[in-house]
């Protein structure tokens, strides 16, 4: 009797269910947890997606198992509709909006030029995956990894290649982490002493006004033109206008502190757990992770090569670096920036400048964004 | 699609994202200069020779904490003084007042 009920425990507990699928991915998730906790990459977001990882791979835990006929679906199964429904990239751009002054946008508008040109890994990232063997689509979420910018990336990977969200998710927030790590030789290479010694000049005062009236037209302007990218732009600008009137402090309060934290451990969750061990190791996971350092690189060389035209144009006055922080990721990007400046000349202070192209870089890829799903959206 | 397709479109999306974000390089451009005509210019409180005045304001509410005279410190110390203040008592910029910062010199103070 007593050996029947331990035999019959065995059976039905997860060991019984365990595949060598299911180990790796959960040995990926526990090196996940140890780099977000140990190595503090990117602990916010890398820590949720490493337990979400742990969770999907936990046999017959059946988390993300869809309801079926009176039978409820699992947890995150409900949660990932979030994800599903580009509602959380969303929010959290609501958040980002809420927290970021783009004062030194408005205060330096050329920098827009940065942050266009650090688009650049997007599209060369899209050419190799096409040549890789990817569909345009897919090659298009890929590409996107360029864009440094995560909500961007999941949002566009939903609507145009689901079955790639975790792996695409899973570089873009890796490599974001490791942007101290890839862009400072790239920066080195491309740029002289001279032009990384430049001190630039500080810019000029913003008005209130400027800051309430920019989220206006950027929103208008960017919707009538692409109307794909409404829900990012819209987003993000809604958020910015919360700051910048001044008369809704609650909510601007919310939105880029309980509303983002909330976002996203629902969206590092649901990511994570898309990682289902026979879905995620395949080659064209590796083919990924390749093309999105790529693109990485290739984003950071864009922006350093407008940086350099702009150093040039306006006759040594732009330091180049600042173009590097033009691949989103706010605000590590910038903070790279000011670092390579301050190596090369420690009175540098690049810090606020390379904000403007930071800021812009976010703009920049969500209108790349929205060119691709315009493109090769259904 | 052929790699030959893939580079017309990486040339259009760029094109595109050049083209929006040039747009709105001039209009920012022009709603700055319509602003500034529209705005009217601050007028900083007189400062006694030999010190400058700072306007500090909260990024939240435009509310001035008055004015802030420096003497014989540049404007870049005391940015670096009153960030150090703000961040080792956990209170931000926003809510405190700085009156004055100015240099004390050691020696004539150890004479006095």
């Amino acid at each position: 009797m007593f050996i029947d009920s331990l035999i019959n425990i065995w059976e039905q507990s997860g060991f019984t269910a365990l595949t060598w699928e299911s180990i790796v991915m959960l040995i990926i998730g526990f090196t996940l947890v140890y780099l977000a906790i140990v190595k503090k990459f990117e602990p916010l977001l890398l820590l949720p997606i490493a337990f979400g990882v742990i969770l999907a791979n936990l046999p017959l835990a059946n988390l993300m198992a869809e309801p079926v006929g009176s039978e409820p679906g699992g947890l995150l199964y409900y949660l990932y509709l979030g994800v599903k429904k580009g509602i959380y990239p969303s929010l959290i751009f609501l958040g980002i909006g809420a927290m970021t002054d783009f004062g030194p946008l408005i205060a330096r508008p050329s920098s827009l030029f940065m942050g266009a040109g650090a688009q650049f890994g997007i599209v060369m990232a899209f050419i190799v995956a096409i040549a890789l063997g990817f569909t345009p689509q897919e090659a298009g979420s890929i590409g996107i990894i360029g864009g440094a910018d995560g909500p961007t990336a999941i949002y566009t990977t939903t609507r145009l290649a689901p079955h790639l969200l975790a792996p695409i998710a899973i570089a873009a927030y890796s490599y974001m982490a490791l942007i101290p790590l890839i862009q400072p030789p790239i920066m080195r290479l491309l740029t002289t002493q001279k032009e990384r010694e430049i001190k630039m000049e500080q810019v000029r005062e913003v008005s209130k006004l400027e800051k309430i009236c920019f989220p206006i037209v950027v929103t208008v302007f960017c919707v009538w033109l692409l109307p794909s990218v409404a829900p990012l732009i819209g987003m993000l600008m809604l958020g910015n206008l919360f700051r910048e009137s001044g008369v809704v402090e609650r909510l601007s309060n919310t939105a880029q502190n309980a509303l983002i934290n909330i976002v996203t451990i629902f969206l590092g969750v649901t990511v994570g757990a898309t990682a289902e061990g026979s879905q995620f190791l395949k080659l064209e996971t590796i083919k990924i992770i390749f093309l999105g350092l790529f693109a990485f690189a290739f984003s950071t060389v864009g922006g350093l090569l407008i940086g350099k035209v702009m150093c040039v144009l306006s006759g040594g006055k732009i330091n180049p670096l600042i173009g590097s922080a033009g691949v989103s990721a706010v605000p590590m990007a910038a903070r790279v920036s000011q670092v390579e400046g301050q190596k090369a000349n420690p009175a540098n202070f690049l810090l606020m400048h390379a904000m403007g192209p930071n800021v812009a870089g976010v703009i920049g890829s969500a209108v790349a964004a929205g060119v691709l799903l315009a493109l090769f959206g259904q | 699609m052929s790699i030959y397709e893939s580079i017309l479109v990486a040339l259009f999306c760029m094109a595109v994202v050049f083209f929006v974000l040039g747009i709105l390089y001039f209009l920012i451009r022009i709603f700055s200069l319509v602003l500034g005509y529209v705005s009217k210019p601050q007028v900083a409180a007189p400062v006694a020779a030999g010190e400058s005045a700072v306007e500090v304001v909260s990024p939240q509410d435009d509310f001035s904490a008055g004015t802030l005279v420096l003497k014989d410190t540049d404007e870049q110390t005391a940015a670096m003084i009153m960030a150090i203040i703000s961040h080792e008592s956990g209170i931000p910029l926003s809510e405190l007042c700085f009156k004055s910062i100015r240099l004390i010199n050691k020696e004539s103070e150890a004479k006095a």
